[in-house]
């Protein structure tokens, strides 16, 4: 079981108010990623569901039962960190059977929990190193099976790839995703990172300077974000804004269009603009279009077989049904 | 010229310099130590000069290893440095602890923590050994006193007083007595070396991971695990330097001991080595070798061991 509720959580640093009245519920076994951009209080929200921080006001329920003043290690949750935070002078066996060697579990049990912790994350071959002599996507792992083996309620993550180069980044994410559908154990996962949010989420909570936005599956998020702030957030490359005229004309403040939601065109189209850059991906062309009279630049997703260069003239057709509307709050109209 | 030449061209200067910087001193030092050598002589004035004529071979190291002081000043030599490096790695690993957390009033306590350091040996030892240390005038005859006062006091009392009536009259302890005198010295320059060691050992604190620290706390340690198993290891490295740099330093120690017992049945190899050069040249040198020994033989066992942690 892992059934975590917050009710009404406060957090303040002195006069600074990072999270107000907060409310939520991350059902058992769902795998629930913080999402916002850096600074919104994410982070400080894990910690405080960690019980590293304090909270100001407020309670914290993990199955039932109120854990706001309840000790970290007494929650029953683990955690992997940014920095990996591995004890620099143990060796991987030792770094994984801590937690265990803490809770006094016997010694013949902490090294077959090890060991099977160790060859689900093919980290046999180097128990008996030191994390320095690991690389990073290797600490990263040893992090994970330290935490595997506390057989937690719960996993918090908090952005444990941010450190990982591209490729590595893409192989974890895979790996945690294959973990959560595996040990179906509730995770809450903290990244700025909406690819991440999107690929790994059952859910996803959008933050922004401790307000929750919007929470829903990745795809609704996608379709109906609730406001300006979760639209343009969600999706890449960002969403088109457009605003003044052409937004009065779908009877909205602002409308939002997204890059993949546009067809371009060489002769005909509802707007008008010229490229300047395009940007081949070979599967994708990105085109960032100035000149349409509507907004600063607009971004275009297109085939990777369509080619238009530097100063043509492009026009652009908006799929109607997915014009996004919102009114003068940025609020959605429906 | 290969590629090493130029490099090593370039080093040659320095290299020599230390070379010579080195090496005249022991050198002559060595000489010394060969021949018969005194200041002062009536009856042989030919010895007052250095000179190869007066060879006396291994006369002079025999004259030390005979002295009476000798074994006592290498016993004593190791006692006060190992007890200073023992005290002052532990008291300033407990203060840096204690300060490394933020309170009100950090900055002034952590200035007091370091002024000892700058209070001059002879200084030092002349405050504890005539205001703290001494018997009759000092706190401690004070503190001896007053204690004895509230026994006599509680003796008097009823129920309890039979209890405290079994009591021995407490004697203040003279510091400068043959027997204490060693303490006496490891008291006061521990008391001025342990901020050394908070200095360093609170720097290397301040670079302590906290998230693996909160890593810890999760993973169920309390404080004495998050001690045992981080932060001290964490120091180690910094342990060893403090006891490196202590040891060169403490074994010179000669102040203090002056101060508090002008040798007196606490001596070590320089304060030997003082007495010696105070007329008998040639032995001085020959205790000097001798101490050179004995720093070598210190020195390979802390390179050794700060050569492992540094392995780490």
């Amino acid at each position: 079981m892992g059934r975590i509720v917050l009710e009404n959580v406060t957090k303040s640093f002195g006069d600074a108010h990072v999270i107000p009245p907060l409310d939520l519920t991350i059902e058992d076994g769902e795998f629930t990623v913080f999402v916002g951009p850096s600074g919104c209080g994410k982070s400080t929200l894990l910690r405080l569901i960690a019980g590293l921080e304090e909270t100001t006001s407020g309670r914290i329920v993990i199955d039932d039962a109120d854990v706001t003043e309840v000790s970290p290690s007494k929650r029953g949750l683990a955690m992997v960190f940014q920095s990996y935070a591995l004890y620099p002078h143990m060796t991987v066996r030792k770094n994984i059977a801590f937690p265990m060697r803490m809770a006094g579990v016997p010694e013949s049990e902490q090294e077959e929990r090890v060991m099977a912790a160790a060859k689900s994350l093919n980290l046999v071959d180097y128990l008996d190193r030191k994390p320095g002599q690991l690389s990073g996507g290797q600490r990263q792992r040893v992090a994970i099976g330290r935490a595997i083996v506390r057989d937690p309620t719960a996993f918090l993550f908090d952005e444990p790839l941010s450190n990982l180069d591209a490729a590595l980044r893409v192989g974890m994410r895979l790996e945690i995703s294959e973990m959560h559908e595996r040990m179906k154990t509730t995770m809450i996962y903290v990244t700025h990172d909406q690819v991440e949010a999107m690929t790994m989420a059952d859910k996803i909570v959008v933050l922004q300077a401790g307000v929750i936005e919007q929470v829903g599956t990745p795809l609704e998020l996608y379709r109906t974000p609730r406001n300006k702030f979760v639209a343009g957030f969600i999706g890449s490359p960002k969403m088109n804004f457009i605003t003044g005229e052409e937004a009065a004309h779908y009877g909205a403040e602002t409308i939002g269009v997204r890059p993949e939601h546009i067809q371009v065109s060489a002769d005909s189209g509802k707007w008008t603009g010229k490229v300047s850059v395009s940007e081949h991906l070979g599967s994708d062309t990105f085109f960032h279009i100035h000149d349409t009279g509507l907004a600063d630049t607009i971004t275009v997703r297109a085939d990777g077989e369509v080619s238009f260069k530097h100063g043509d003239t492009i026009h652009l057709t908006p799929r109607e049904d997915v014009v996004h509307k919102f009114d003068a709050a940025g609020l959605r109209i429906t | 010229m290969s590629n090493r030449t130029l490099p090593r061209l370039l080093q040659t200067p320095a290299v020599v310099l230390l070379l010579f910087w080195m090496l005249i001193p022991l050198s002559m030092t060595l000489y010394f130590s060969f021949i018969r050598y005194v200041l002062n002589s009536l009856r042989r004035p030919e010895w007052t000069k250095p000179s190869l004529s007066n060879w006396r071979g291994f006369g002079n190291y025999e004259f030390v290893l005979n002295n009476k002081d000798f074994l006592l000043a290498i016993q004593n030599s190791l006692l006060i440095v190992c007890s200073i490096l023992f005290f002052t790695v532990i008291f300033g690993i407990l203060i840096a602890v204690l300060i490394n957390k933020s309170f009100p009033g950090q900055g002034i306590v952590r200035v007091l923590l370091i002024s000892p350091f700058f209070v001059m040996p002879a200084v030092n030892a002349v405050l504890w050994i005539n205001m703290i240390l001494d018997p009759v005038l000092g706190l401690q005859g004070l503190a001896v006193n007053g204690l004895n006062e509230v026994i006599q006091a509680l003796r008097e009392a009823p129920l309890i007083g039979w209890f405290f009536s079994l009591w021995p009259e407490l004697t203040p302890i003279s510091f400068r007595a043959t027997q204490t005198s060693a303490i006496a010295v490891i008291i006061m320059v521990t008391w001025q070396w342990t901020p050394f060691a908070v200095l360093i050992f609170m720097t290397s604190l301040q670079s302590e991971d906290q998230q693996q620290k909160e890593a810890a706390i999760l993973d169920g340690a309390g404080a004495w695990s998050q001690f045992r198993f981080l932060t001290l290891p964490h120091l180690g490295r910094p342990i060893a330097i403090v006891v490196m740099i202590q040891a060169i330093f403490h074994l010179s120690l000669y102040a203090e001991i002056e101060i508090v017992s002008r040798g007196n049945g606490n001596k070590n190899l320089p304060y030997l080595i003082g007495e010696f050069a105070n007329n008998n040249i040639g032995a001085a040198s020959a205790t000097g070798i001798f101490a050179v020994i004995l720093a070598n033989i210190v020195a390979f066992f802390l390179l050794r061991m700060i050569g492992k942690t540094l392995m780490e």
